[in-house]
């Protein structure tokens, strides 16, 4: 598919599906990440086509990193690269890749199909300990750990960033997500009453 | 007032009076009281009525565990009285009582307790007919036999769940149980130490020890940031791999724990005599917890019986709280005198040795104890405490898998514990003294860290003391009755007698017929005595008994724990704002929301009928995002969709679209779609929205199964889908700017094909549901709004509408287009649907293949046909009304709507397979019972030739 002209909309920006949801900035801080560049490969060939581009693969389920960007290996022919802060390597990358010839993997649009959210703040851990059943102890979940899970009762990949947790997830369940955080963060404490 | 200065009454703060009130009289109490503990400084001992008799009943145990202290709230039956706090303006009134709890009409039920002799109502309620039970005794029985009273309009609480992992969890945060967990976390490894009280300590709260002991431990604990403690919460469950529901008030911890350390405690038991259950008669414990726990004077004047060492204690307790001992009462014969028995002494208390308590009696309507039978003669006092012996709190280790045996040397019941992750501490364990108790908690703390993997320095081994011999209560029946030894249930010593004497010797069997350990209290004080008279009266000994399972949860839990909380889930298309912003009226279809139509409710029919008229005759546009969208890709993609298909995909031309039917292993329909083929190697292919999950999971199966070189992507969020259909379709594509040839020579129907529309990467076919000219442009779901928007504008011209689910189901009923799951059950064949064309002759596999071929060979029974109802047809049958032959059902109504653009009602069923042609009638049975006559129509009620989405 030729690379896009037109405006991109992502569901908390306004006009998008969640536009008017409010992400909750409390104990719990919700940040969208959903618009920041990553890539994804998917299928036979990814692999060794990313190796081939001198990306460092790590094991499945852990968390390398390529040029400032961070590369999760979510299966052994399944890739995402994130560039938070790296959108112009990503982009040679992604230049690099629709330019090769097969084999080289299939894209799996994961920029599209998945929301990318992050959750941070003093409530941190009591609120990921109620959205997720996971042990996430640091000691348990290191910081190149990947569980792919439920979290919010709905599928996700987590890890860690620095501010907190990283969480990927169906991307038409984003309103919904949002909601299921605030929620979570306002029980925290009401238990007894 | 039987308010105690301080330091009694840890758990109170004077300064904080709250107003509250009991069976509709005032009362006062202090923050932290019970309502049980505020009522007793009262003066208010009656609590509730006993459960057969009406029996006036107040403070056993003050744990909470018996139904003697279950009140009425106004929003939560069964209330623990001796637990739940009180709070200000709060409602408390008794259960179980007819009329008042200081006036019970039922009462009388006391003296008629010869006419409700033990398995009555086994004997009973069995006729005069075989329904009688259900119809006429059972609702008789349930009304006069309620615990509380479920209030339906109960306001709203706030539940949750969340999860807790930890590396040791200790449950119970007595002197056991307290030395474990700090023992445990010591050695740096995660804790959690919970415990049903407000407070950490146990029996070190409010039993006769030194406070330092204590506060001790607690100063250790603190200085421990791996140890989290959780009081008022309380584990009601063990479960396999060491998963504990810890429930916190409203919260419930999903817990996992690699090591538990069970430090329960004991539970106190009752003695058995006459009267045995007259308010003023307590365990020992539940005195001493009204005066340290809430500086409560359980009592003027006590009798005492002692046949422990926490008997002497709870003596001695009383004296402090200016209780006046009359007399200590130690069944057990005389000995040597301990230092306690010489402090009572020397402080004036008679004790009497070898004599026990043969009897009470009470004031009038017992409603308070008023003088007790001790070797013939009576005594007046106010308050008798009991402290006869303990039984292990059993219920959690037994759900561990722990066996409860009897040592009978020492008269008391044990537990084992196979070799694992779960251990026992304190007095659970047998250690009945404190020293042995804390020694406990080191030992079993080691032996979870060692499991652990922590090396851990051998425990000096403590000699155990001795453990001396529980003293054992010969249990004889009263002659005249009421010694109970089942409270909730009111049952005697007699009816467990008599119970062995109808030949009911095994427990679980005494259990069912007489109810013992079926109330609330769930056997914590009768176990063990029912135990000792069922061994007695047949012979064996208690541990041959044993006692009945025990199985979570240990204590009631509400359902709204269970429950949490749950966001309901919702799943939004990317155009979603687009469609608030039209005022679509929008509805949930599984999780998903979809416009329903445009518009307003008011001209809710008016805007379907334009939408409809709009497709026919302009052009429309549809949100079909929610569709399910897969991408199969690698060399054997075709291969892997032959296989999983009825059609022939590995032969479909690049830039074809076929028609995909998928079957299950029995030769059902489970889904249908399309199949793009974008490159030899890669289709994208669409499900039906409410299958693609476990079509995605199936593909996934059979891709690990067959090991072919595909990969299965679900693209269902990741790209939108916009049909644009009606005979102005082209022309609206047409003004946008784009790559794509949309003339009917370029882009015949049922083909595909990759380009640019308006700046969006699209992926466009030629199909539809509507039977119309009709284009599906799907495209990454970040660029649909953008797409809609230049959809939308370039259909302005040609007066294009966008519309809703109810407009396109009419559409597809008028092309007699199926829909899975609507259209079809769990049996419906291709042949059943008319799709034999569907379904290819040459492949030599695909599933569902086979059984098709089978299900053949047993002739078709049943056919899916249209149905045309005259216009102006009064009575309408409903989806899922029957289509009867001679009377009898053969198929029924799937879809039923009218179609402005023929004028009638019509309809998709099965029928017959020999009504199936053409001009058959057939009979359905509306919802009134009405049957019709209804003449069968080919599919294709609109457009039979299909001209009209070649164009």
């Amino acid at each position: 598919m030729a690379a896009s002209t037109a405006m991109r909309i992502y569901p908390f920006m306004p006009g998008g599906a969640a536009g008017s949801t409010k992400l909750i900035s409390d104990a719990v801080v919700l940040s969208d990440l959903t618009g920041r560049p990553r890539f994804g490969l998917k299928g036979g060939g990814s692999a060794a086509w990313l190796a081939a581009q001198g990306v460092t693969l790590p094991a499945v389920n852990r968390i390398g990193d390529h040029r400032g960007m961070r590369v999760l290996r979510l299966g052994n022919e399944d890739i995402l690269l994130l560039a938070e802060d790296a959108g112009e390597t990503l982009a040679e990358v992604k230049a690099a890749w629709q330019a090769a010839t097969a084999p080289k993997g299939y894209s799996s649009w994961r920029e599209e199909g998945w929301a990318w959210m992050r959750l941070s703040g003093p409530g941190l851990a009591e609120a990921m300990s109620a959205l997720c059943a996971l042990d996430l102890r640091p000691q348990k979940f290191g910081a190149d750990d990947i569980a792919q899970t439920r979290v919010g009762h709905i599928e996700a990949v987590t890890f860690r960033s620095p501010a907190g947790f990283d969480i990927l997830f169906d991307v038409t369940a984003s309103a919904y997500f949002a909601r299921a955080v605030a929620a979570v963060a306002g029980h925290t404490g009401k238990h007894r009453g | 007032m039987n308010r105690l200065l301080a330091p009694f009454g840890s758990r109170i703060d004077r300064s904080q009076p709250i107003r509250f009130t009991f069976e509709g009289k005032p009362f006062k109490g202090y923050e932290g009281d019970s309502i049980a503990s505020a009522l007793a400084a009262s003066g208010q001992w009656v609590l509730s009525r006993s459960f057969k008799y009406h029996r006036p009943r107040g403070i056993l145990s003050m744990t909470g565990t018996d139904a003697n202290a279950l009140v009425q709230l106004p929003f939560e039956p069964n209330a623990a009285a001796e637990r739940t706090p009180i709070s200000e303006g709060l409602r408390v009134s008794a259960q179980n009582v007819n009329g008042s709890l200081e006036r019970d009409r039922d009462a009388i039920m006391d003296r008629f307790g010869r006419f409700l002799p033990v398995g009555f109502y086994y004997r009973t309620f069995m006729g005069p007919r075989r329904d009688s039970w259900l119809k006429f005794w059972e609702p008789v029985i349930r009304r006069k036999a309620g615990l509380g009273v479920v209030d339906t309009k109960a306001p709203h609480r706030h539940f949750d769940k969340t999860h807790l992992h930890c590396d040791v969890l200790v449950v119970g945060a007595g002197p056991a149980g307290l030395s474990a967990a700090i023992a445990a976390a010591e050695a740096s490894v995660d804790v959690v130490l919970c415990d049903e009280n407000p407070e950490i300590g146990g029996a070190l709260s409010y039993g006769r020890y030194d406070p330092a002991i204590l506060s001790g431990l607690l100063a250790r604990l603190e200085s421990l940031p791996n140890l989290k403690g959780l009081t008022g919460t309380v584990c009601n469950g063990w479960y396999e791999d060491n998963w504990l529901p810890l429930i916190e008030g409203n919260r419930l911890h999903r817990t996992r724990a690699r090591e538990v350390i069970l430090a329960t405690g004991a539970i106190e038991q009752p003695a058995v005599f006459r009267n045995n259950d007259l308010p003023g008669i307590m365990l020992g414990g539940a005195a001493q917890r009204l005066i340290r726990h809430y500086g409560v004077r359980p009592g003027q004047s006590a009798v005492v019986l002692a046949a422990n060492d926490d008997g002497y204690r709870t003596a001695l307790d009383l004296l402090d709280a200016g209780v006046s001992v009359v007399e200590l009462i130690d069944p057990r014969p005389a000995g040597e005198a301990g230092p306690l028995e010489a402090e009572l002494r020397g402080k004036g208390v008679a004790i009497r040795k070898g004599a026990t308590i043969e009897a009470a009696e009470g004031t009038a309507g017992n409603r308070h104890l008023a003088r007790v039978r001790i070797g013939g003669s009576w005594i007046a006092c106010d308050l008798l405490t009991v402290s006869i012996g303990q039984a292990p709190a059993w219920q959690l280790p037994c759900q561990a898998g722990g066996k409860v045996g009897y040592d009978a040397a020492a008269g008391a019941m044990t537990i084992t514990l196979p070799q694992g992750p779960v251990h026992l501490a304190g007095a659970v364990a047998g250690s009945d003294d404190l020293e042995d108790a804390i020694a406990s908690g080191r030992r079993a703390a080691a032996a979870a860290l060692a499991r652990l993997g922590h090396a851990v320095a051998d425990d000096p081994q403590v000699t155990a003391k001795t453990i001396r011999p529980r003293y054992v209560q010969p249990i004889v029946a009263d002659p005249k009755g009421r010694d109970f030894v089942d409270f909730d249930e009111d049952l005697q010593v007699k009816d467990l007698q008599n119970a062995t004497k109808d030949g009911y010797r095994e427990i679980e069997l005494v259990k069912r017929f007489t109810t013992v350990g079926m109330g609330p209290s769930q056997g914590r004080h009768s176990a063990l005595a029912t135990a000792r008279i069922v061994a007695e009266a047949t012979g064996r000994t208690v541990g041959e008994i044993g006692i009945t399972t025990a199985r979570p949860p240990v204590g009631p839990e509400t359902l709204g724990v269970l429950a949490g909380h749950h966001e309901a889930l919702e799943r939004r298309t990317a155009p979603h704002a687009r469609h608030i912003a039209l005022n679509a009226a929008m509805k949930p279809v599984g999780a998903w929301w979809r416009p329903y139509y445009y518009g307003d409710a008011s001209s809710a029919d008016e805007s379907v009928r334009q939408e409809i008229l709009a497709v026919r005759e302009g052009v429309g546009l549809l949100d079909v995002s929610t569709l399910g969208k897969l991408e199969i890709r690698g060399p054997d993609a075709g291969e892997f969709l032959d296989r999983l298909y009825t059609m022939a995909h590995a032969n479909q031309p690049v830039g074809r679209v076929r028609y995909c039917l998928m079957l299950n292993e029995m030769g059902s329909v489970v889904d249908d779609g399309v199949a793009y083929r974008m490159a030899e190697d890669e289709f994208y292919v669409t499900a039906t929205t409410g299958a693609v999950a476990r079509v995605y999971a199936d593909m996934l199966f059979w891709n690990a199964e067959w090991r072919l070189k595909v990969d299965v992507l679900n693209l269902t969020g990741a790209f939108s889908g916009l049909n644009v259909t009606g005979p102005k379709a082209r022309l609206v594509l047409e003004a946008l700017e784009s790559d794509i040839d949309f003339s009917r020579d370029a882009f015949p129907y049922l083909s595909g094909r990759e380009g640019m529309v308006a700046g969006v990467p699209v992926r466009v076919m030629r199909i539809g549901f509507t039977g119309e000219l009709s284009y599906e442009l799907h495209c990454p779901s970040s660029l649909a709004p953008t797409l809609w928007d230049a959809v939308m504008a370039a259909g302005r011209p040609h007066g294009l509408r966008p519309y809703g689910l109810e407009a396109s189901r009419i559409l597809r009923l008028e092309k007699g287009h199926i829909l899975i799951g609507q259209d079809t059950d769990a049996i419906t064949t291709p042949d059943e649907l008319g799709f034999g064309w569907a379904v290819s002759k040459k492949k030599p596999f695909f599933i569902g293949k086979r059984s098709i071929e089978m299900r053949a060979r047993l002739g078709l029974t049943r056919k899916l046909v249209g149905l045309q109802f005259p216009a102006g047809a009064r009575n309408i049958p409903g989806e899922s009304c029957l289509v009867l032959r001679g009377g009898a059902p053969v198929g029924q109504i799937t879809s039923v709507g009218y179609s402005p653009s023929l004028g009638h009602h019509i309809a998709l069923a099965y029928v017959h397979v020999d009504d199936q042609a053409e001009g058959s009638r057939v009979t359905v049975k509306c919802r009134n019972g009405e049957l019709v006559e209804v003449p069968v129509v080919a599919h294709a009620f609109f457009d039979p030739t299909n001209a009209r989405q070649e164009i």
